[in-house]
């Protein structure tokens, strides 16, 4: 073959998060020349799954200014004293963002439409719980399950009769919430905070209020009314249409890492190259190209290049991994009859529910998905926790403390030890994409934990800019053929 | 039409260094073919499908094969995902591509699942006599140490290449629970495509 610089690229992308590796996905049957790259020894970018092993290598890597990585900070890993019961390194896949998945999302029917989604495990997302602190001195805090269908809320023995109504009242409401009259309703509450809308015009009382914006997954809480109710729309829309009792999927493995891999693996089907620990480090442009000096030497010329934009570093989200030796029961019920075992599950511990040791109350809630080992990312046996919240000054400690409470609500005699801690801060990315010439920009990844449409678009824009005018259907591809034999007879 | 879909699926890699034989043997074993003018190292991946049939029941045959070079690597941990068996290939008249299969063979234990058919191929066969380097006992010991099966072939005179992916699809379906394990559903995992009853239409026959 050619060597690397002899050819002529159409487009070299840079970089094998989830944007990246879906690029290279919706080209793969385009017949271009695509090089993809990426300056870590590892797929997914900001969207990886590390062993342990690996897991530490980043953390020593993230604290070495010269190979530091954009968009993470500050990450360190305890493996808390005593504990035992860790199984060996490769037994975890440790999933840096994490991230459920609507049934609704357009991200599904995209890996469907191109035929990538039969190499993906989909697993179940189950119950969303909302966090009570404790009571009083000698007690111990609780979990609540949020109920979520109109079913749901009927069987519920803990919310009074009044309060069902006016949850009932306001799920029907959403939804139907675009419609005209709906419209009308909840348009003069739109920029204002969803918790408003809810108590001025359903009447709904502030417990209650905590379990709808905990089912939004709103990182700082304050999510509006209108975002509020797109939200809520696409969870209830997104319920039963996989199977009875979820709403949310989550790709076995690791999440939106398997499906980054999944996507590059597509990409190198249809004959892109594949570089890894190699980044670009400088270009220029030479009238209708781009000359690119690689990080391993090599210089390489390119129509297009497709990257992501620099992290704005503004502080973004604190994250918190724990594994723990214990299957966490509860955590992982089928909702209903039929349905198929969850093997995630959310915990949302609402704004003001924590607080540190210094008496300071938790400003933004903490989310949290428990992970069993059905996600095969540890070892039957353990769980492994995600832990999210702003970052503030105080946020590992309210992180650490949600994680204290939580494995103290599990009520579990002995309480569940924590085998492995990995703590990191991860920074915004760039909100839009933006184009410098040849170079098309993607923005950074969204820090919500649940994942976002949103993120999808400007991977077709990409698209757009590579191929140019183009009647093909974006996503769309038939299965892929070997050459099918005629049968082969052994016995 | 039946659909393929409906087989079950048995999913093989072949991996190794580039220059070991790894494309020439599947070249040989799927078209019968062999150009020993041949200089062109896969990128990326490439992969066939074989329908055949075992014992009496038939089964979808997907064989990977991948790029050996470093720089066109394209393995990832999802790619071992399901694999059924992994043919391990290295060039019998290359001391240097010998030695680098220890580290394929690490790459494929960690990141497979117990059970996994894993053989050993010393290729080039046709040259033993000529330019061999790697002796035959050499190939049988590091096989056994991993737990793999080993033969020598050679994709130019066809020897053994039939029985190399004969016996491997052989040890997978008589390796109680490797195949029916994974080519059902696993449990709890949901179906989000359309020949699974889920959304989205058409059939790919
Ligand atoms: N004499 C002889 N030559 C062979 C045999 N098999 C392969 N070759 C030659 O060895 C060279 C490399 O073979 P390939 O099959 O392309 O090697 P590969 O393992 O696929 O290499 P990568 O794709 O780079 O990983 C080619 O020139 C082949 O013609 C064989 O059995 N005998
Ligand atoms: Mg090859």
């Amino acid at each position: 073959m050619e060597s690397l610089s002899d050819t002529l690229w159409d487009v070299v992308i840079c970089g094998t998060g989830l944007q990246q590796s879906l690029l290279a996905l919706s080209l793969s049957r385009s017949g271009k020349n695509i090089l993809h790259i990426d300056p870590n020894e590892y797929y997914g970018g900001p969207d990886a799954a590390f062993s342990l092993q690996e897991a530490e290598a980043w953390v020593d890597r993230l604290a070495d200014p010269s190979t530091a990585n954009r968009g993470f900070r500050s990450a360190s890993v305890t493996r808390p004293e005593g504990s035992t019961g860790l199984s060996f390194p490769r037994a975890y896949s440790i999933a840096l963002s994490p991230q459920l998945i609507h049934s609704r999302s357009k991200l599904l029917s995209q890996l469907v439409s191109s035929r990538a989604y039969r190499q993906v495990e989909f697993l179940a997302v189950g119950s969303f719980f909302v966090f009570n602190p404790a009571p009083g001195p000698d007690q111990k805090p609780s979990l609540a399950r949020i109920p979520s269908t109109r079913e749901d809320i009927g069987f519920d023995t803990t919310i009074p009769l009044k309060g069902k109504r006016s949850l009932m009242k306001f799920l029907k409401f959403v939804q139907d919430y675009q419609s005209e009259a709906s419209t009308e309703i909840w348009k003069p509450y739109a920029d204002s905070p969803l918790t408003d809308f809810l108590q001025k015009h359903f009447k709904i009382d502030a417990q209650l209020q905590t379990y709808i914006i905990a089912l939004t997954l709103s990182l700082d809480g304050k999510i509006t009314t209108q975002d509020g109710l797109a939200i809520l729309f696409r969870h209830l829309t997104s319920m039963g249409l996989f199977g009875l009792g979820f709403a949310a999927v989550y790709p076995k493995w690791g999440g939106i890492s398997e499906i980054a891999q999944v996507a590059c693996r597509a990409g190198a089907v249809g004959g892109a190259v594949y570089m890894l620990g190699t980044g670009i480090k400088t270009h220029e442009s030479m009238g209708d190209e781009l000359q690119l000096h690689l990080s391993n030497g090599e210089t390489v010329k390119a129509k297009k290049l497709v990257r992501s934009s620099d992290s704005v570093g503004e502080p973004g989200i604190s994250r918190l991994v724990a594994i723990v030796g214990s299957t966490l029961n509860g955590q992982f019920e089928a909702l209903v009859e039929g349905a198929p075992q969850p093997a995630v599950s959310v915990i949302a511990f609402p704004s003001g529910s924590l607080h540190t040791s210094a008496g300071k109350v938790s400003e933004y809630p903490v989310h949290m998905t428990a992970h069993s080992s059905d996600t095969g990312e540890c070892p039957v046996g353990q769980s492994i926790l995600y832990l999210t919240t702003v970052a503030t000054a105080n946020s590992k400690e309210l992180l650490k403390n949600a994680l204290d409470a939580f494995l103290e609500a599990m009520d579990e005699d002995p309480r569940p030890q924590t085998l492995f801690e990995l703590y990191y801060e991860q920074t915004k990315g760039a909100g839009e994409s933006t184009k410098d010439g040849a170079i098309f920009n993607l923005p950074g990844p969204s820090l919500s934990p649940c994942f976002d449409d949103a993120v999808l678009d400007p991977v077709q824009e990409a698209w757009k800019e590579v191929l140019g005018e183009v009647d093909t259907e974006y996503m769309t591809f038939t299965d892929r053929e070997g050459v099918t034999d005629e049968d082969e007879m052994y016995d | 039409m039946a659909s393929d879909d409906d087989l079950p699926t048995i999913k093989v890699l072949l991996i190794g260094p580039s220059g070991a034989g790894k494309s020439a043997l599947l070249t040989r074993y799927c078209d019968d073919e062999f150009d020993p003018e041949s200089s062109a190292a896969t990128i990326g991946i490439d992969f066939k499908i074989k329908r055949l049939v075992v014992r009496g029941k038939a089964y979808r045959l997907t064989l990977f094969d991948t790029a050996g070079q470093e720089r066109f690597r394209t393995l990832s941990t999802s790619f071992y995902r399901g694999a059924h068996g992994v043919i391990l290939v290295y060039d019998i008249s290359s001391r240097a591509s010998f030695l680098t299969m220890e580290r394929w063979f690490d790459e494929a234990e960690a990141n497979t699942a117990e059970g996994v058919a894993l053989y050993l191929v010393g290729s080039k066969l046709d040259k033993a006599e000529t330019g061999r380097e790697v002796s035959s006992e050499e190939g049988q010991a590091l096989a056994e140490a991993h737990g793999a099966r080993f033969c020598e072939a050679s994709a130019k005179t066809r020897a053994n290449v039939r029985d190399v992916f004969v016996n491997v699809v052989d040890q997978v379906v008589q390796t109680p629970g490797l195949l029916s394990g994974r080519t059902r559903r696993a449990p709890g995992t949901v179906a989000v495509g359309s020949d699974e009853g889920g959304y989205g239409s058409g059939c790919s026959c």
